[in-house]
């Protein structure tokens, strides 16, 4: 092309060449980048063959704060509280945490009162904490002393009330130690196998004193060795390293204690784990599938756990879950609103719901229906034995149109709810979910529903406030038994109001029936017990079961050792990957 | 106005810059309806646990007390506390993640500068070709693509089906680098035998002095000597105590924090080269992205420069090719490639959300998802300040190198 200067007519210099040799230069760098660093991968050589840590977990998971048995009461603050410290006593693992499934830990031996009120434990002697201190009666007094005193407007003992069941703990002798309560409490050994009860090492947990507060807490703290910010040394790992990042876990790493009670059991099976956290769910199972993790537990999609079962390259473990979705229905006249604290229309709802029908569209079959708030797999209610809700049916309109042509509702007066559901991913598929229980409403023909969503810390409050008509809201137990699952029909923190309005009803009899169970050993009592109080909320319908999780872990076909029971502990210590 | 001048006045412009939006911020987030402090219990909680937190938070103080203690702690690089339980520090939990995000961030805009310049200009220097059509198409293409698409696309291919490059994360466990630490010891004579042992340090510095006082033609007498005693003295006396002080500590420890350099400082190729491979998918995925905006700026912009009149005169002069595109037409084009890298950066320091959720990179972006979902107000307040803050380095970066290509700017 030529082009004219000071009215000189010239050549343009054209060389496209060079154009197309950038090009080249770029693609030539990536390509030799690209093909030094897979050469080295594949062939194992420098940097990618030098560290071989025994085992690497993922988890979508983090710790919320701290893992302070005082302070903690989050799913994977728990799980690091399991498997670095340890209880009086823990659950058979793989059992479905009956009375006879309870094991010692630190204790060897437990004896209640008649009366329930006392429970005198045995210690097992010679068990060292890591620095070699004995363990001894003083210091179950001295943890239990703690975690109430200190009473976290957070942390489990004011959300699972510790102070109103235990009265005081005594130091009988050395090695043995006696827990006087205020109530009589048969799930007592579920109490003492969970997270919360787990023995604290006084060294790193304050010190020996009596005056507890807030203050006393152990935090993370960012920049300090992980072993000062972990209270507990008796369980079957250490932990040492603990690297937070913006307020969420990056990398653990636990070692194996080696002063652990059980390590001529051969306990843990694996040395060192080391837990990385991943972003999301996708990544999660990307990272097993590109072989980066040997372990991924939590949290990994329905469609993915679908998609993952084809692949040979990894194992899909399925076990019982313990946690449930259930529907709140709010008693308190809202504005613009009918009423639902009349039971006919809470049963009427429930009657329309289609729990099949969720559980097979919207969980692809890895959650089950729930017909009882005591889900399946727990003490009294065997796998195949559908709960006392069953009655009510699934998708039952005739019923459901018969309560509310009653009460004047019709194809033209039609039942107008709203549906509330949790918008930022607390619990699972949960917009999809209310689609789809709203279509079942309204395929009744005589209820009319409107969505609406809150994100969780709305969702709280809103909770608090009673202001959501019917909602969805979730559960996993604080300690294994029907005790922690039973009280959800009326738990004043829900919100709901059921106790105001049927104070004198069934509630009486649910109630009575309740702690009644609370002072009872004997298994058949207490199930029959369940059965009856069940019987009564089938009737007032203040809460209603809709499904159970299943828990779900993938590894690498090697790995061995995954239990998934209804305890929903994630036993670390069991894992090995086999030659 | 001089460079140093218009520096000076840049800088100056920045504090009442940065005041307005420290103002606007805190009060916004107080205004904002609802109490924050309910938010964060897991049930109902008592009226004297909320006072607690109130109380914690200091918000339970007057409005202008609670404004005038936040300023006073963000001058001592206090941003205050985390409504979350443990209450931590914001400006450790942000500054924890800052390294992660300032890595990816650069490495991202190397690679989509280096991309977008040099296809950019092949593209100009081949107008209407065949190759302009691909790298127009390729730019645009490129720049569509959503960035977690494109993240999952990679990932597809190299970690999970071809195991080249880990799926997410920063590196290996056990591979992160500890940076540069030297072991010290102090000498046996104590520290007068140190302070007379760093002489040599105050010749160094009066070396120089005298250089730097030779370039700006000062005078020996009276200034000159004045100065280079100054120097001398001062050079010899401060890092004789500073180094007293590190010896005495018996370790000096440097780390930036950006695993690559800190591989480098620790001398160990393996951690780098590990750091490089985690480092390696996130950055080519956001740099290509990028890529897309450089290609289309640059190639406009060349496109224009290269039909100026000092291109045809600089050809003609028989320069070579090479010297003519990128040493005289690019860097006529380059002051709004500049701007845009400017912008482009400060985006990515305030965290590539997205990309950091597909690769699990642990950076400010996925903090600051966390913390709105948690409604935790103080965080935010804290997040959105250092945004605001780096924004505003960043232009004042850009404006200086601006005046600095372009000296008319200055005036």
């Amino acid at each position: 092309m030529d082009v004219e200067f000071e009215g000189v007519k010239m050549r343009k210099f054209k060389d496209s060449r060079r154009g197309v040799s950038a090009i080249v230069v770029v693609a030539a760098i990536i390509l030799i980048v690209i093909v030094v660093v897979a050469a080295l991968y594949a062939l194992q050589i420098g940097p990618f063959g030098v560290v071989k840590t025994e085992l690497i977990m993922g988890t979508t998971d983090s710790v919320e704060s701290a893992v302070d048995p005082a302070q903690a009461y989050d799913f994977f603050g728990w799980e690091i509280i399991q498997n670095t410290g340890a209880a009086l006593v823990d659950i058979e693992p793989g059992s479905s945490a009956g009375p006879e499934d309870y094991t010692g830990a630190l204790a060897t031996d437990w004896t209640p009162s008649i009366d329930l009120k006392t429970w005198t434990f045995t210690l097992r002697e010679g068990v060292l904490f890591e620095d070699g201190t004995e363990f001894n009666a003083s210091h179950v007094k001295y943890s239990f002393d703690r975690n109430i005193g200190i009473a976290s407007p957070d942390g489990p003992q004011y959300n699972m009330e510790y102070d109103a069941i235990i009265d005081n703990v005594e130091v009988v002798s050395k090695y043995v130690v006696k827990f006087n309560l205020k109530i009589p409490f048969a799930p007592f050994l579920g109490l003492m196998a969970c997270q919360a009860s787990s023995i604290v090492n006084p060294e790193y947990a304050g010190g020996w004193k009596t005056d507890w507060n807030m203050d006393d807490i152990v935090w993370y703290e960012n920049g300090t060795d992980a072993r000062t910010r972990n209270p507990m040394d008796l369980g079957p790992y250490i932990l040492t390293k603990w690297e937070r990042v913006a307020g969420k876990d990056n990398e653990m790493r636990l070692e194996a204690n080696p002063n652990y009670w059980n390590k001529d059991a051969g306990l843990p099976k694996t040395d060192v784990v080391v837990i990385k956290f991943y972003a999301d769910a996708t990544a999660l199972r990307l990272a097993i599938e590109a072989g980066d993790i040997d372990v991924a537990f939590r949290h990994i999609t329905a469609t993915d756990i679908a998609d993952l079962q084809d692949d040979p390259d990894v194992k899909v473990w399925q076990g019982v879950g313990a946690a449930i979705q259930y529907m709140i229905f709010q008693e308190d006249d809202l504005p613009g609103l009918p009423s639902l604290n009349n039971a006919a229309v809470r049963r009427a709802l429930t009657a329309c719901l289609d729990r099949p029908e969720v559980c097979e569209t919207v969980f692809l079959n890895q959650s089950s229906p729930l017909y009882s708030m005591i889900p399946t797999g727990m003490m009294g209610r065997p796998a195949g034995v559908p709960g006392p809700f069953k009655a009510l049916g699934d998708a039952n309109y005739t019923y459901a149109r018969s309560l509310l042509a009653d009460l004047g509702y019709n194809e033209t007066n039609k039942l107008e709810i709203e549906l509330w559901y949790e918008s930022s991913g607390h619990y699972p598929s949960s917009p999809e979910q209310a689609a789809l229980y709203k279509s079942q409403f309204e395929a009744s023909g005589v209820i009319s529903v409107t969505l609406k969503s809150a994100d969780w810390p709305s969702y709280r409050i809103n909770r608090n406030e009673g202001v959501m008509h019917v909602f969805l809201y979730g559960w996993y137990p604080d300690y294994i038994d029907p005790d922690n699952y039973a009280f959800l029909y009326w738990a004043p923190w829900l919100g709901h109001h059921y106790t105001k309005y049927n104070a004198t009803n069934n509630y009486n009899a649910t109630k009575a029936t309740y702690d009644d169970a609370r002072g009872s050993t004997v298994e058949s009592t207490r199930i029959s017990l369940y059965d009856e109080l069940e019987g009564y909320m089938v009737d007032d319908c203040p809460v209603v079961p809709i499904w159970q999780g299943a828990a779900w872990a993938v590894t690498k076909p090697n790995i061995k050792g995954v239990y998934l029971d209804i305890t929903q502990t994630w036993r670390i210590w069991l894992l090995y990957e086999e030659e | 106005m001089g460079l140093r001048s218009y520096i000076v006045a840049r800088i100056l412009l920045m504090i009442p810059m940065i005041f307005l939006l420290l103002s606007i911020v805190f009060l916004i987030i107080r205004v904002m309806p609802g109490d924050p402090v309910s938010l964060h219990f897991e049930r109902r909680a008592s009226e004297e646990a909320m006072a607690e937190l109130r109380h914690e938070l200091g918000m339970d103080k007057p409005l202008y007390v609670q404004y005038f203690e936040y300023l006073a702690g963000l001058l001592r690089g206090d941003m205050g506390k985390s409504m979350a339980p443990g209450r931590h520090s914001i400006s450790q939990e942000i500054f924890s993640a800052f390294p992660a995000t300032l890595e990816l961030a650069l490495f991202s805009m190397v690679i989509a500068v280096g991309i977008g310049i040099l296809l950019g200009v092949g593209a100009s220097r081949s107008y209407n070709s065949i190759q302009d059509y691909v790298v127009r198409v390729f730019g645009t293409v490129i720049y569509a693509i959503p960035v977690f698409f494109l993240g999952m696309i990679l990932l597809l291919i190299f970690s999970v089906n071809l195991h080249w490059f880990p799926a997410g994360g920063r590196t290996k466990p056990l591979m992160e680098p500890g940076g540069l630490t030297v072991y010290l010891s102090k000498p046996a004579g104590g520290f007068l035998l140190h302070f007379l042992q760093s002489f040599p340090v105050g010749l160094a510095f009066l070396v120089v002095c005298f250089i730097a006082l030779k370039r700006k033609h000062v005078k020996f007498w009276p200034r000159g000597l004045m100065f280079s005693l100054l120097a001398f003295f001062a050079g010899w006396g401060v890092y004789a105590m500073v180094a007293w002080h590190f010896m005495s500590a018996g370790v000096l420890h440097i780390s930036t924090g950006l695993y690559t350099i800190d591989s480098v400082f620790e001398g160990n190729i393996v951690k780098l080269v590990e750091a490089a491979r985690y480092l390696f998918l996130p950055s080519l995925t956001l740099g290509l992205m990028l890529s897309g905006v450089f290609i289309r700026l640059t190639r406009s912009n060349m496109l224009e420069t290269l039909r100026l009149d000092f291109v045809t005169a600089a050809r003609a002069r028989g320069l070579k090719e090479g010297a003519v595109v990128y040493g005289y037409a690019l860097r006529n084009a380059f002051l709004p490639i500049l701007t845009m890298m400017g912008l482009q950066f400060a985006m990515l320091l305030g965290g590539a959300i997205l990309t950091e959720t597909t690769f699990s990179w642990p950076g400010l972006g996925r903090y600051l998802v966390d913390r709105i979902n948690f409604r935790d107000y103080t965080a935010i307040q804290g997040a959105v300040v250092l945004f605001g803050i780096l924004v505003a380095i960043v232009n004042l970066v850009v404006d200086i190198l601006y005046a600095y290509l372009d000296p008319r700017i200055r005036f």
